[in-house]
This record gives structure tokens, sequence and C-alpha cells, in this order.
């Protein structure tokens, strides 16, 4: 670059040579404060995350891949009752609505609340805006256990499980994000360094 | 007496060499091999990041960020170019990113970029504070093309790839600097030749 660099001197006019001269012989600053601490601490921090996402991502995959096969299952579980029981009910002379499978939704709930928890205890740390999100998510839920404490009416009880659910569902993608950003996050300037 | 880091006397320039083992040790991920690198590039990287940003605090981030970088890329450097080079290159792509995030939306053009200006040369008198503080008041993208141009040794053609621009945009930015330059400096050498003036006046 420089040996570019003298070729040019050799086209510029005096007075912008004499430019370049001093502008290159205006004297090295230092920074106002040491950056090093700073620094360093950064690089440590980023590197306990990068050990800890490298130690749960097999984790994580493996949960968002039983999700993803589990989902319709436990979709239908928490949506309708089972067949033996639709079954039975349809074969009752008043041929009443189905009513709602407390149990199972009951079940469906503590199968992804403990999935929940497992990606709590061992995911990514979120961001501020994920952690507010999570925090949201979390009150909703309490509020609806507060509801399901309360509720008489089965219909009302069935609503308020699957209301549960959905909300269980929605925090265990919320822990995922990290990961899904991890991998599909650009570099900013990668294009830039092409040495 | 405990001597800050940044005092200590060592080159300050991005000349210098680093040693291969030193570079095998970083691009190990060693952080001692890092720290040693940090403070043999720490000045030149922080003149550079100041000279083309213009503020301190900027400077003080692009220091970090390419830093950073560096640390985290080191497996990438093939040693094809000097690591110093390398290095170099990284800051000037960071300080240029925190320009076009910051402030260099409001990139000026300029009608007047290529007129011909036959007034004499005044920074070939102006000492080196004077200097820098026209190099301060220049406009950001001005200031970053003569800087690049004229101390860093980028043509054209690589200053208009690194801001994403024409070649017309670079010349025309280095013409206006260098115009505005005359403009800021003219004036105060000749406020610094006028009292010398007035005085010779009253003694005769």
């Amino acid at each position: 670059m420089h040996d570019r660099l003298d070729h040019n001197l050799m086209k510029y006019d005096p007075d912008e040579a004499a430019l370049a001269a001093a502008l290159r012989a205006l004297p090295a600053s230092a920074p106002t404060r040491d950056a090093w601490p700073d620094l360093a601490s950064r690089i440590r921090r980023r590197s306990v995350v990068r050990k800890s996402v490298w130690f749960t991502l097999p984790a994580a995959f493996a949960a968002a891949v039983a999700l993803t096969l589990a989902w319709p299952h436990l979709h239908q579980r928490a949506a309708s009752p089972t067949p033996a029981r639709v079954a039975m009910q349809t074969s009752s002379p008043a041929a009443r609505p189905a009513a709602p499978d407390i149990g199972a939704l009951q079940a469906s709930s503590q199968q992804w609340q403990a999935w929940v928890q497992t990606l709590d205890r061992n995911g990514a740390l979120l961001d501020g805006r994920q952690l507010t999100q999570a925090v949201a998510l979390q009150d909703r839920i309490g509020l609806v256990d507060l509801q399901l404490s309360a509720a008489r009416n089965p219909s009302t009880t069935a609503d308020l499980w699957q209301r549960r659910i959905a909300l269980l569902q929605q925090l265990g993608l919320l822990h995922l994000q990290p990961y899904l950003v991890a991998t599909q996050r650009p570099a900013r300037n990668d294009h830039l360094i092409s040495m | 007496m405990l001597v800050h880091p940044c005092n200590v006397d060592k080159p300050t320039n991005f000349q210098q060499t680093v040693e291969p083992d030193l570079i095998a040790r970083l691009q190990r991920g060693e952080l001692d091999a890092f720290e040693t690198v940090y403070r043999q590039f720490e000045r030149a990287a922080w003149t550079l990041a100041l000279r083309l940003t213009g503020r301190p605090d900027i400077a003080q981030e692009v220091l970090q960020d390419s830093m950073l970088k560096a640390f985290e890329r080191a497996r990438q450097y093939r040693g094809d170019a000097p690591f110093a080079a390398w290095l170099r290159k990284l800051v000037v792509n960071e300080a240029l990113m925190q320009l076009r995030h910051d402030r260099l939306h409001v990139i000026e053009v300029f009608d007047d970029a290529l007129a011909v200006d036959e007034s004499p040369a005044p920074w070939m008198h102006a000492d080196a504070a004077t200097l820098e503080r026209a190099l301060d008041r220049l406009p950001d993208a001005a200031r970053a093309v003569l800087w690049l141009y004229h101390v860093e040794g980028y043509t054209h053609v690589e200053i208009a790839g690194q801001f994403g621009r024409s070649v017309s945009f670079s010349k025309s930015q280095l013409a206006r600097a260098i115009r505005r330059l005359r403009e800021l400096l003219q004036p105060q050498l000749q406020m610094e030749v006028t009292p010398c003036t007035i005085g010779s006046t009253t003694t005769s």
C-alpha cells in the first residue's frame, strides 16, 4: 500500500505532498483511559457465554426437535378429548357435547412446564427484551393459575388449562430464541475484511 | 511510580512487526498474548480511530470493538499480509462502520469539489496543534477520506469500496477536505502573523 502511496506521491502537486507529509508527521495520541481491563472483561464474558452455548446447544436442539415431533400429538391431546372418551360420549343416548379431558390437559401442562424449566436452567442467557417477555409470560401463567384455583365450571377449567399450555409453549420458544439468533445473525462487516 | 500503560514510550504506528510465536499464541486464544499485541498497537489503533472519527468517545468504541474482533478472528489471519496491516484494516472497517452508523448519513454533496485554489499551502507553516484542530473541524466523510488517502495510502477505488460509494465521491470528498483545510488554516496563520506586524509598526 505504501509503495502505491510513494508512486502516487510522484503524481501529487507539491502542496498535496506537503499536506500528506504534515498529516503523517502529526504525533500519535494515547487513549484517555486504559481500555484493556474492559476489553479483557468483555473477552472473558463472551468466552463464558460461548462455552455455555456449545454446552447447551445440543440439548436445546434436541428439545426443539422433540417439540417439533411432539407438537401435533400434544396439541391434539391438549385440544381434544381422547378417542375412547369420544366414543363413550357419542354412544350415550343424550349425545351431549364432549366433556373436556382435564386430566389430559394437566398432564400436557406438566410436560410443557418440565421442558421450560429444563431450558431455563440450562439454556443461554436471555437478553433484556427477552427477559421482559419471559417475566410477562410468567405473570400471565400466574394469573391463569389463580383463575384455575377459583374455576368451578369444567369448560372454563379446560379453557384455562389450554391457555396455560399455550403460554408455556411461548415461554419455551422464547428460551430457544438466543440459539436461533446466534445461528442466523450475520456478522456486521465480515464483507469488509478481505485479507 | 506506576506508569499508565498508554504513556510508555513505544512505536505508535502500524509498521511494527509481530513475532510469529506471538501470533500463534493469539490464534490459540491466549489472553496474555493478546494483551501484548494490544499494548503494542493500542496507540496506533487509537490514533487511527481518532483521526477517522474525530471524536474520542467513538474512537474508544472503535479501539475496543476492533481489538475484540482481532482476538476473536485471529484464526482467520493467514499471514498473507503483515499482521499489523490486517489489524489496521479491522480498525479502519470498524471506524467507518461507526461513522456510517452514527453520522455518515449526513454526507454533504459538494458542487465545488474540483475547484482549484491557487493560494499557498497553509499547512506548510501550521504547527501540529493547529493542523489537528483544523482536521477536527472537517466534515466526517471528508476527514476520513483525506486521512485514508494521504496517510494510510488507500486509493480512491479502495476508499469508494469502503464507503460503498463511487470513485467520484472519494475524489470530491478529498478535494473538499483540502479546500476546507485551506480555509480553516489561512485565518489562523494570518492571526499568528498579525501581532508581529503591529508590534513592528508601533516600534518604528
